[in-house]
């Protein structure tokens, strides 16, 4: 079957069979390999992209799916300009350690801070529970979240 | 011991500066290659038959259906294993015990029957289903102690240890069996006032790197090349000349995790058979199911037994500890054996007896992970501790210092102990959580809080006779840059920038002057392994020496074009530069240009021998340095749902000196997050058929930002004699502390010593309620 998608700004019209996930349309078809696997469970996180601005594990949607919709991978956050102000600010919070579970990390962080530009620590908590790191304890990617809303608010 | 580097200032100052990783921008770009990412041209893929039995003899594979099946290109069996007179079929470089596929019998749920080669991942899944395999099951050993009963069932019947320390008792499942023994223990018990037994136990768990162990492997040309994300790249290059006969290089990208399951894999020596059979190269990822069959955290039965006088003094200490290392003992006998160094204790015990064994069941292998069972030993004789000094009624933390080490104290290995700091590092920790000012209780009652401490000593892994497997190469190039060439796996923990940092001051030169090449058995010297918290020690120490040997040899190139003497020169960041006349001198890439070639040399850390004390006297040195390391825990117990919370927890250790503060304060972080799981949730369960319950991410719970405590991590920093400008390592330090900690908190905040971890809601709940009845 045939899908269309925009990916990073980029529409792509793609032949897939039915059971192919987002997860392998953007890892195998697309080359973009910075969107990392685990679980394929959709419990972990590492996966996680944006469908039209919305979080979502790339490993539990089928590419049929997203049909239509406009995807951003970790691929898309870099601008002209530079980093996006998310991974400026892991990288200098010391937000990632061995750097796996870092894309849907900032993903996540990105899909919050569109809903909700200053969120608390406990709100900050709560929407990225879902996403598990196995390095960091968590405690740096919360200041690189708080950061990050920071320099994004100050626009 | 090593080159004295502590003794050296350095001139940059890159050691002592908090900084991002090396890596950091391009893991934040999503552009690291890690293991998963990587491809070759032709490759076929490969999926595992596994046993669905944890104990049975193998009457009959037959794999004829599976090998006609479009696409698949062919498949491994013990058939194919045994006709190979070039493959040794059974691996392990420190217990040789595991074959390649089963040949036998299987001896763990998931054992490997036999693997499927096809174009593609589908088709080999498809194939994977078409072996037809018939057991003649048998009777399994789930635990130590089933294990360990008379008539129990062997699961090997015969021996094979490799590390010369291993001792296995021939004709029962104990595959090593050691004692260390200090002083007269039946003499220090009968000095004791009182005397303490304590049994603990904790289930196995799943390391859960979200990077998936892969690999490639490729036998072409007479040569083997393997492309894995181990942790030991070294040993295992050498395991794979010895089991096929041929020259290998084994290549590590980066690395996303280990935590110690990386280190003893076996799936390369698999995929290689595999790729050697395919004649094309094989790509494997273990499924995250399949990893909760590959390794697992043993699981842990310990029992302390302490002497103490009426004031606290300890008079005599013996610990006997069981370790479960599953099916196949690859590391986790040595890896037990190992702890016998640290289970009494960052204390003086004057009479000590340890004993350790190590024994086979069917459950899947053991692995190492983060520590342990140094972990369980300090959760065990902490609380025990708390308990002597409640009924003794001294003040937690007061009984420990009391018993703490000190410099110049002989441990129970007989090491002359120095650099130890252990009573700062503790008193640093109580002082964090406002020692002496109870927790403050909760207004409404409904839950009970508590704080509580624990102290630990952990070793490094440290070969039993002198022998150099650390080395480092610096190379000068055209270019004016120095690449730095180490065996070290970056696996997240930021060792290139720790290694940079030091070759930069050793070197005198900036970071923008390095260039680190890592993990490639084809491009660097040997290491023997990242694990045990030992890369910054040992590598670091073979960096510094490297960077010695290569600057002689620059600075004399240079005292001819500058006609000066050598005595005179120095480094620089821009050049050799006269010391007194920094305005003379010739850039890096001048010198080599004139050479006409490169220098490069290669440094080396000799580890192991003995230690002259200022005593006079020689002492044994069973680890090259100690980390002594606290952690203190503030806890809320839900007295209905019976549910722990971990609210704020402190952590400190003696690191010598800190080479990236900041990396060193988020390793305790991580190593806090990623043992409070085990401590409060985490466990794999089997049913009684010896059937693994909870395999899949969905069914086992991890560490998330929700269950994340307020963290309070902290150090002390003395230069140790002998690292590389002072440092030691500490990589595993954050985890060992925890369950200690943590349990000393739930038992001040609620009166009981738990046993066991992890410690569930029902099993507080029922324990809130049996004290409830008892009062």
């Amino acid at each position: 079957m045939q899908v269309s998608l925009t990916v990073n700004g980029q529409t792509t019209w793609i032949d897939v069979p039915p059971e192919r996930t987002l997860l392998q349309l953007l890892r195998d078809d697309l080359g973009l390999k910075g969107t990392k696997d685990y679980c394929h469970s959709g419990v972990c996180g590492a996966c996680t992209v944006l469908a039209d601005g919305a979080a979502v594990s790339a490993c539990s949607l089928l590419a049929a799916q997203v049909n239509g919709k406009s995807i951003t991978t970790v691929e898309g956050l870099e601008g002209p300009d530079g980093l996006h102000p998310i991974q400026q600010a892991f990288i200098d919070n010391f937000g990632l350690q061995c750097g796996y579970c870092t894309p849907g990390m900032m993903l996540l962080a990105k899909s919050l801070l569109e809903e909700n530009p200053a969120p608390s620590r406990e709100e900050i908590i709560r929407y990225m529970g879902g996403n598990i790191c196995r390095c960091t304890g968590y405690a740096g990617i919360l200041r690189s979240v708080q950061a990050a809303a920071d320099t994004l608010s100050k626009g | 011991m090593c080159a004295a580097a502590s003794e050296r200032q350095p001139n940059t100052r890159l050691v002592g500066t908090s900084m991002p990783t090396l890596e950091a921008a391009e893991k934040a770009r999503g552009r690291v290659e890690y293991m998963g990412d990587l491809m070759v041209p032709d490759m076929a893929h490969a999926k595992i038959v596994r046993s669905p039995l944890p104990h049975a003899r193998l009457v009959s594979i037959d794999a004829s259906q599976a090998r006609a099946l479009r696409g698949v290109v062919c498949v491994l069996t013990r058939d194919e294993v045994l006709a190979d007179p070039d493959v040794e079929p059974i691996y392990g470089f420190v217990y040789r015990d595991a074959p390649i596929v089963a040949l036998d019998k299987v001896r763990h749920q998931g054992d490997i029957i036999a693997v499927v080669v096809a174009e593609s991942e589908a088709i080999a899944e498809e194939a994977v289903e078409l072996v037809d395999v018939e057991y003649d099951e048998l009777p399994a050993v789930m635990d130590t102690a089933a294990a360990l009963a008379n008539g129990a069932p062997q699961v090997h019947e015969t021996f094979h240890p490799i590390a010369p320390e291993l001792r296995p008792e021939e004709g029962t499942n104990i595959c090593h069996h050691s004692i260390l023994a200090r002083g007269d223990i039946e003499e220090g018990f009968r000095q004791a006032d009182f005397v303490y037994e304590d049994t603990y136990t904790a289930p196995p768990v799943q390391h859960c790197a979200l990077d998936l162990h892969a690999c490639i492997a490729s036998v072409e040309g007479g040569k083997i090349t393997v492309w894995t994300n181990c942790q030991s790249p070294f040993p295992l290059q050498r395991e794979l000349e010895r089991m096929f006969k041929m020259p290998a290089r084994v290549i590590v990208p980066h690395v996303g995790g280990g935590f110690g399951s990386k280190s003893r894999d076996r799936m390369e020596v698999v995929i290689t058979a595999a790729a050697k059979l395919a004649r094309r190269p094989v790509r494997f990822v273990l499924s995250q199911e399949e990893t909760f069959q590959t390794f697992i955290r043993p699981a842990y039965r310990g029992t302390v037994k302490t002497g103490v006088k009426k004031d606290g003094t300890v008079t005599a200490r013996q610990v006997t500890f069981y370790v479960d290392v599953g099916a196949y003992a690859i590391s986790g006998a040595r890896s037990a054996n190992n702890t016998l160094k640290v289970a009494t204790g960052p204390y003086r015990v004057p009479n000590a007896l340890v004993e350790c064994y190590a024994i086979y069941t069917n459950k899947p292998p053991s692995s190492p992970y983060r520590g342990l069972p140094t972990t369980q030993h300090t959760m065990a004789y902490e609380t025990q501790f708390d308990r002597i000094a409640r009924d003794l009624g001294i003040d937690r933390v007061e009984i420990r210092l009391k018993n703490m080490v000190e410099d110049g104290d002989i441990h129970i290995t007989g090491d002359y102990l120095r650099s130890t700091h252990a009573k700062e590092v503790l008193q640093q920790v109580a002082d964090g959580l406002n020692w002496g000012i109870p927790a403050e209780p909760d207004p409404s009652g409904a839950k009970l809080r508590g704080k509580g401490v624990g102290a630990t000593i952990k070793y490094t892994l440290t070969p039993p006779r002198l022998m150099s497997e650390n080395e480092a190469e610096i190379a000068l190039g055209e270019d004016g840059i120095f690449e730095v060439r180490i065996g070290t796996v970056n696996i997240g923990q930021g060792s290139d920038t720790t290694m940079a940092q030091i070759a930069g001051d050793a070197l005198s030169v900036g970071l923008e002057s390095i260039r680190m090449v890592h993990s490639d058995t084809g491009r660097v010297p040997v290491d023997s392994s990242t694990t045990a918290s030992r890369s910054t020690f040992h590598m670091g120490n073979a960096v510094v020496n490297a960077a010695d040997k290569l600057r002689a040899d620059v600075i004399d190139a240079a005292s001819h074009m500058l006609e000066r003497d050598a005595g005179a020169l120095t480094f620089s960041s821009s050049g050799v530069i006269v010391a007194d006349d920094p305005g003379t001198g010739v850039g890096y890439d001048e010198i080599v240009e004139q050479a006409g070639a490169g220098f490069s040399a290669i440094g080396d850390c000799v580890v192991g021998g003995t230690f002259s004390a200022p005593d006079g006297n020689e002492y044994p040195i069973a680890s090259t340095f100690w980390t002594f390391a606290a952690a203190g825990a503030e806890v809320e117990v839900d007295t209905q749902t019976g549910e722990v919370t971990l609210v704020r927890a402190s952590a400190s250790a003696n690191v010598g000196t800190a080479v990236n503060p900041q990396s060193i304060l988020n390793q305790l972080e991580g190593g806090i997050s990623m043992e409070m799981g085990p401590t409060l949730f985490e466990q794999m369960v089997w049913d009684e058929g010896g059937q693994l319950l909870n395999a899949a991410l969905v069914d086992y719970p991890l560490p998330t930002m929700e269950t994340m405590p307020d963290y309070r991590p902290a150090m002390v920093e003395h230069p140790y004699p002998g690292g590389p400008f002072g440092a030691k390592g500490m990589g595993e330090i954050g985890s060992v502390i925890v369950p200690g900690a943590v349990l000393n908190a739930v038992y001040d905040a609620t009166g009981i010593l738990f046993h066991e971890v992890p410690l569930l809601p029902h099993l507080v709940l029922e324990a809130l309620d049996a004290k409830a009845a008892g009062a």
